[in-house]
């Protein structure tokens, strides 16, 4: 018997298989990177007053400039024995629609803002009312004592702490974040919005003393934005993965590539297994980090 | 006796295959599990609805538990968060089982390509059949399904083991 004819394989090389974490190809799409935002888009009535009046004093300054202008021009003109040029028009401001822009914050009258401005007095940083809401921007420091004035005070009575949540403004000087709760009164039929602006690494007090529902929306803020709140009774992770890093609401967090990173798969991710296994046994009384007798 | 006679045997029985046999009574008795994760699960459950009835092909009995079921229908957008709870689910199955990915999102990723979504379920486990679609409608899981079906008839015990013959000689 003829031994049978085995045809040839022909080599095929192996793909070399992706090592490290995934990172985008930013050079292939250059509209996806991360722009750091140069702007602080922080309403604030001190800062529109700021704007308008730097608006007000540009439009001065060229004014006057315009005019010396014209007298250097009439000058040349009557030594070169010319026609005299016309004498400049003052522009008129443009006329903004206010109902095609964003409402302009406007200062405080509601009695609301005032009583909390009267009993705080110095704490209370900022006070004013944009698009009839009403905001008031307390020291960091103080954001508790407020909280409880709202819900304690008879006049205020803000029972339920509809939201809570924070914002990243990495182009700030002197902060990073600003926390905003978001109070409702039922009884009232109010809203109001309590801010406070924190540095990184600041921990602001934990709002859960007196609305228990901020514990998981500080949980959030935690796992989104990477700020810690003290006295928290549980301040872990609540949306991504017990193991995860970083923050991925900040600004500088990259927008894609992340998720194709190398899925590794541990029997414990995070401990957590752990944990539950000692917690289940601290309820039965069993010691299980007693170690093995030699 | 004339040749196309039948005799009295051929009349009460049908030659078959073992293997075509079984292959034939999985593909037209596969459950499904219970599983939805995004909006596809809603087309999933209008599949398996009256209006188009996934109960015909032998795949409406959705079980409450990945072990009674033969085939996981990964409907929906599989995050990161998710995707050791899908190994689990699958590796509780028993054999046989196979996996659908239904909808973009599972197949490739969606329009999520961003730092919390596995783009494709087909990273973490082995998948048999991917459905096109945003959200697909029950037509296309159910063309995904038959293809499934096409897919466990022609399959055979000895593709299984291959490898083990292959190194028999």
């Amino acid at each position: 018997m003829s031994e049978p004819v085995v045809p040839e394989t022909p080599q095929v090389p192996e793909p070399e298989a992706p090592s490290g974490p995934y990172v985008y190809d930013y050079a292939a799409s250059p509209q996806r990177q991360i722009v750091l935002p140069k702007t602080v888009p922080l309403p604030s009535y001190r800062t529109y007053l700021a704007e308008q009046k730097a608006a007000a004093e540009a439009d001065e300054a060229r004014w006057v400039k315009m005019q010396a202008d014209f007298e250097t021009a009439k000058a040349k003109a009557e030594a070169e024995g010319k026609e005299a040029p016309k004498p400049p028009v003052r522009p008129v401001p443009r006329k903004d629609d206010h109902d095609m822009k964003t409402p302009w914050p406007q200062e405080a009258n509601d009695p609301d803002l005032l009583r909390l401005q009267e009993i705080l007095g110095d704490k209370v940083e900022e006070i004013f009312e944009q698009a009839g809401e009403l905001t008031c921007q307390v020291e960091k420091a103080s954001v508790l004592e407020a909280l409880q004035l709202c819900r304690q005070d008879a006049s205020l009575n803000y029972e339920m702490l509809a939201d809570e949540t924070a914002t990243h403004y990495p182009a700030a000087t002197g902060f990073a974040f600003s926390v905003v709760y978001h109070l409702t009164s039922i009884s009232r039929r109010k809203r109001l919005r309590l801010r406070i602006l924190v540095p990184e690494g600041f921990l602001p007090e934990s709002a859960c003393a007196v609305y228990p529902g901020a514990n998981w929306m500080e949980r959030e803020i935690y796992d989104m934005l990477g700020i810690r709140f003290a006295n928290h009774p549980d301040m872990t992770r609540i949306l991504c993965p017990e193991d995860w890093e970083g923050h991925p609401l900040r600004k500088d967090y990259p927008t894609v590539g992340l998720g194709q990173r190398d899925i590794a798969f541990r029997e414990d991710r995070g401990g957590m297994l752990e944990r539950i296994a000692l917690q289940k046994a601290g309820q039965l009384g069993i010691n299980l980090k007693q170690p093995k007798a030699e | 006796m004339g040749i196309n006679q039948l005799s009295t045997l051929e009349h009460i029985l049908i030659t078959t295959k073992v293997e075509k046999v079984m292959n034939w009574s999985r593909a037209t008795s596969v459950w499904p599990v219970t599983f939805g994760l995004a909006c596809c699960a809603i087309e999933m459950m209008a599949a398996g609805a009256s209006r188009f009835d996934f109960d015909r092909f032998g795949a409406g009995i959705f079980r409450a538990t990945p072990r009674q079921a033969d085939l996981m229908i990964i409907a929906g957008t599989v995050t990161y968060k998710m995707a050791p709870v899908i190994k689990t689910l699958y590796d509780q199955m028993p054999e046989p089982k196979w996996v659908i990915a239904m909808g973009s999102c599972a197949t490739a990723g969606g329009p999520f390509d961003s730092y919390h979504t596995i783009q494709g379920v087909d990273k973490i486990i082995p998948v048999d059949v991917f459905i096109p679609g945003c959200p697909p409608r029950p037509e296309s899981l159910i063309y995904g399904f038959l293809k499934l079906q096409d897919k466990i008839m022609t399959s055979s015990l000895a593709d299984r083991y291959k490898d083990i013959f292959e190194e028999v000689g």
